[in-house]
């Protein structure tokens, strides 16, 4: 009975998980193969692949794609691998450690934002080296930022995903006992880059390799990013495909969903290629690693990424700083290293709309985390009590999501909204970013809630038997930290979805993002800065809660309590 | 009164128990030895009433000559006393108390209740606090308190001493003792240790032997 069940509601959950992305999918493949009722078409043809085919703006944009979506990934994996192989154990290095979850925490865009003040022609690293360096006091006529290469679109991915995969590789660390290795190999005489690069790079990476192919998937994919830093006319194939499924010529969302599938195909090839870049460098390496040197010439190359992680990491330090001085400027003409007056007028004047955006945006998150985190719950305890201890369809059902391009996928998930009548409600909106806070959310608390010590439930259901409040009572209040924090992941990424909330709101709803990402190269510094200031500081504030609230909790409550005297008045006081 | 009659257990065809019969008077606690693997923690799954599926287990139980092997775990009214504590660390020790005072119990009479357990203990200062503020020994006896304070029918101890150090256990022990003599109700201890068994001033029924 209870298995029967269990069984259902494990049917539901996975049918749940499948149909937005199966929709999202027929979707975008239909209309690519000229088959969209919504606009009469009813015959399947393949005339929008031959318009695709005979773009050449399709071309150009491919190419920045794979130049962007390749090198950032690799140039991140590198500089985390770098900074690990270095940095691990020091004492230097475990303050970085704690500065990773709040970076990550930091939506994209405001990082983008942020590096695209510290950066463009205007921007502050010229103003700190004018005119006394450069002798301009003008700002000079180059193109620093959203350059043709996509230069400072990748040095942007970098700074997102490398913290990213840092954290990942930390956490990951236990699992191939890295501490011991080093003694050991130390021992042996090996030096210690040495060691990362024979022993412990090459066990650290079937681990981790999930991890990169979502780095890999959303650097092929970004568009807010691009959309902020990256190069324009052309820009990278999302953002053309983004610009041609929003053009006013409905017949362009054709070429738009065949591109689509297109960009698909990119990442399938691109994952595919490199694995096989892996198998090859493998092969190359594996003879060298048991040759006995204890110290290589490619050493340097460690050595090296670590300068170029200290540089992104400080570069995204200066890049948050910029936004709060920017936000609070009054006047602050070019050569000056700082504003020559400064107001509270821009985020008084801002106030109405900075209001509205970020209730607009704290609902959606709040409610979109919730509800993932209550989900989270329930398929962890499906899994549990189904005893799948490895592969449940929910651990991998679960990385579809974030694997596919929203671009494209959403578009043909918006057709289901419309049928439905949902489109441009909040609760659609809710409904989009909850399919992106839910892997994460998931992912985060799998660990904690599986090792949860089951025997406290039980006892706590022989004590009362009423096992529904028992469960939220004991296990999840036991489990508080855990949830904490997975909420304060979902939380962040809900903040920094863009398209989601475009896309299922309609423009009725804006949120920081969405307002930060589409004023951030042309708009008012200003309003920009106190954007994307707020917009980074909800997720750190969230994550500065989930790291001090759970140990303190039990210690403020029950001194509140006593406060109150809420549950002691009754208290016989026995002869003191 | 707990009766056991008739109990035998068996794994895959290789017999572990055979007929036990045992009756504990109230306010007795009966001893059960035997090396690991004997079955001793099935019988008290088995008495529990959350016997995992795999082995084979027969026998009639008794309380008061009720028969309470065809009910539900819920439904048995069977206190237990783990190795670990098992106190909520997110709760404080009167809320773990009061936790266990079964919900027909009002408001006020709760809290009284409570705090003459925590008196019982001789801890009543640490009301306000958490569980991992207390020693060893007294997070035992809250544990204790608290399984008694749910108003069990019978009690079942899985050697609740072996991870206290020498000279607590000998207190926690004669706390123990006297606690279930005072709430007047059968208690089955499972050890490894005859001093625990001897402890507990009843009769001791040796597994290993009895094979």
């Amino acid at each position: 009975m209870l298995f029967n069940r269990l069984r259902i509601t494990s049917w539901l959950l996975a049918l749940l998980l499948t149909i937005p992305v199966l929709v999202g999918l027929v979707g975008t493949l239909l209309p690519a193969f000229h088959y969209f009722p919504p606009l009469g078409e009813l015959h399947f043809s393949l005339a929008s692949w031959r318009a695709l085919w005979q773009n050449d703006e399709f071309y150009s944009s491919l190419k920045l794609t794979l130049i962007t979506g390749i090198i950032a990934p690799v140039v991140a994996l590198w500089i985390a691998l770098s900074l690990l192989a270095w940095g691990y154990q020091r004492a230097f290095f475990q303050k970085i450690e704690k500065l990773l979850a709040p970076i990550l925490a930091i939506p994209h865009a405001a990082i983008a934002i942020g590096l695209l003040f510290l950066l463009s022609p205007s921007g502050w690293l010229m103003r700190l080296f004018s005119p006394w360096l450069t002798g301009f006091d003008r700002p000079p006529n180059w193109i620093t930022v959203q350059d043709p290469y996509g230069f400072s679109l990748i040095f942007a991915l970098v700074m997102k995903e490398m913290p990213y995969l840092l954290f990942i590789m930390l956490a990951s660390l236990h699992a191939i006992d890295a501490r011991k290795t080093l003694e050991v190999c130390q021992t042996l005489g090996y030096k210690r880059l040495t060691i990362w690069r024979k022993v412990l790079i090459p066990q650290l990476y079937p681990i981790i390799r999930m991890p990169i192919f979502i780095v890999i998937a959303f650097s092929l994919t970004v568009v807010d990013l691009a959309v902020v830093i990256g190069p324009n006319t052309p820009s990278t194939l999302a953002v053309t495909l983004f610009h041609w499924f929003n053009d006013p010529e409905l017949s362009k969302r054709f070429v738009a969903s065949a591109g689509a599938i297109a960009l698909m195909l990119v990442i399938g090839v691109v994952m595919l290629g490199w694995e096989l870049a892996h198998c090859a460098l493998t092969r190359l390496t594996k003879a060298e690693r048991s040759n006995g040197k204890r110290t290589g010439f490619t050493d340097y190359l460690l050595r090296m990424g670590v300068l170029f992680g200290l540089v992104t990491l400080f570069s995204a330090l200066v890049s948050l700083v910029i936004l709060p001085i920017w936000s609070l400027t009054r006047r602050w003409r070019f050569p000056d290293a700082l504003p020559s007056s400064w107001t509270f007028d821009n985020i008084k004047r801002a106030y109405p709309i900075l209001i509205e955006l970020s209730s607009n945006t704290l609902i959606i998150a709040f409610s979109a985390t919730l509800i993932a985190c209550l989900m989270s719950a329930l398929m962890l305890e499906i899994k549990r009590l189904t005893k799948h201890s490895e592969n449940h369809p929910f651990d991998w059902l679960i990385y579809v999501p974030i694997l596919l391009p929203q671009i494209g996928f959403l578009f043909g998930l918006h057709i289901l909204l419309i049928q439905i009548n949902l489109n441009g409600t909040l609760s659609a909106i809710i409904a989009l970013h909850l399919m992106y806070v839910l892997p994460y959310v998931y992912l985060s608390l799998r660990g904690p809630y599986l090792a949860y010590n089951e025997d406290y439930l039980v006892q706590a259901n022989r004590l009362t038997h009423r096992p529904w409040r028992n469960y939220f009572v004991i296990k999840l209040a036991m489990l508080k930290p855990a949830l904490l924090t997975a909420f304060a992941i979902g939380f962040s990424v809900s903040i920094a979805q863009y398209l989601p909330t475009l896309i299922a709101g309609e423009g009725r709803y804006s949120t920081l993002t969405t307002e930060a990402v589409t004023q951030a190269a042309s708009g008012d510094r200003k309003q920009v800065g106190s954007m994307a200031l707020l917009q980074a500081f909800f997720p750190v504030f969230v994550f500065w809660l989930a790291h001090v609230l759970p140990p303190r909790w039990t210690r403020w409550r029950l001194a509140l309590y006593l406060r109150l005297r809420k549950c002691y008045k009754q208290l016989p006081i026995h002869g003191q | 009164m707990l009766s056991i009659k008739n109990f035998s257990l068996s794994l895959a065809d290789k017999a572990l128990i055979e007929a036990l019969n045992v009756n504990i008077k109230n306010g007795q606690v009966v001893s059960l030895m035997g090396p690991s693997g004997i079955g001793k923690s099935s019988l008290l799954n088995f008495l529990s009433g959350t016997l995992s599926s795999g082995l084979n287990a027969q026998g009639e139980v008794y309380l008061d000559q009720v028969a309470i092997h065809t009910k539900t775990p819920q439904e048995r009214r069977v206190g237990l006393l783990q190795q670990t504590p098992l106190l909520f660390p997110h709760m404080s020790i009167l809320e773990n108390l009061s936790f266990a005072i079964p919900a027909k119990v009002k408001k006020c009479d709760r809290l009284e209740l409570a705090y003459q357990a925590l008196e019982r203990v001789g801890i009543k200062d640490k009301a306000n606090a958490t569980p991992e503020q207390l020693s060893g020994g007294q997070q035992a006896r809250v544990a204790l308190q608290r399984t008694l304070l749910s108003e069990p029918g019978f009690l079942l101890l899985d050697e609740p001493f072996s991870k206290l150090d020498p000279a607590l256990r000998r207190e926690v022990r004669v706390f123990v003792l006297e606690e279930i003599r005072k709430a007047n109700i059968p208690a089955l201890l499972v050890t490894h240790d005859a001093e625990d068994a001897k402890a507990m001033q009843g009769p001791c029924i040796d597994l290993a032997a009895a094979h």
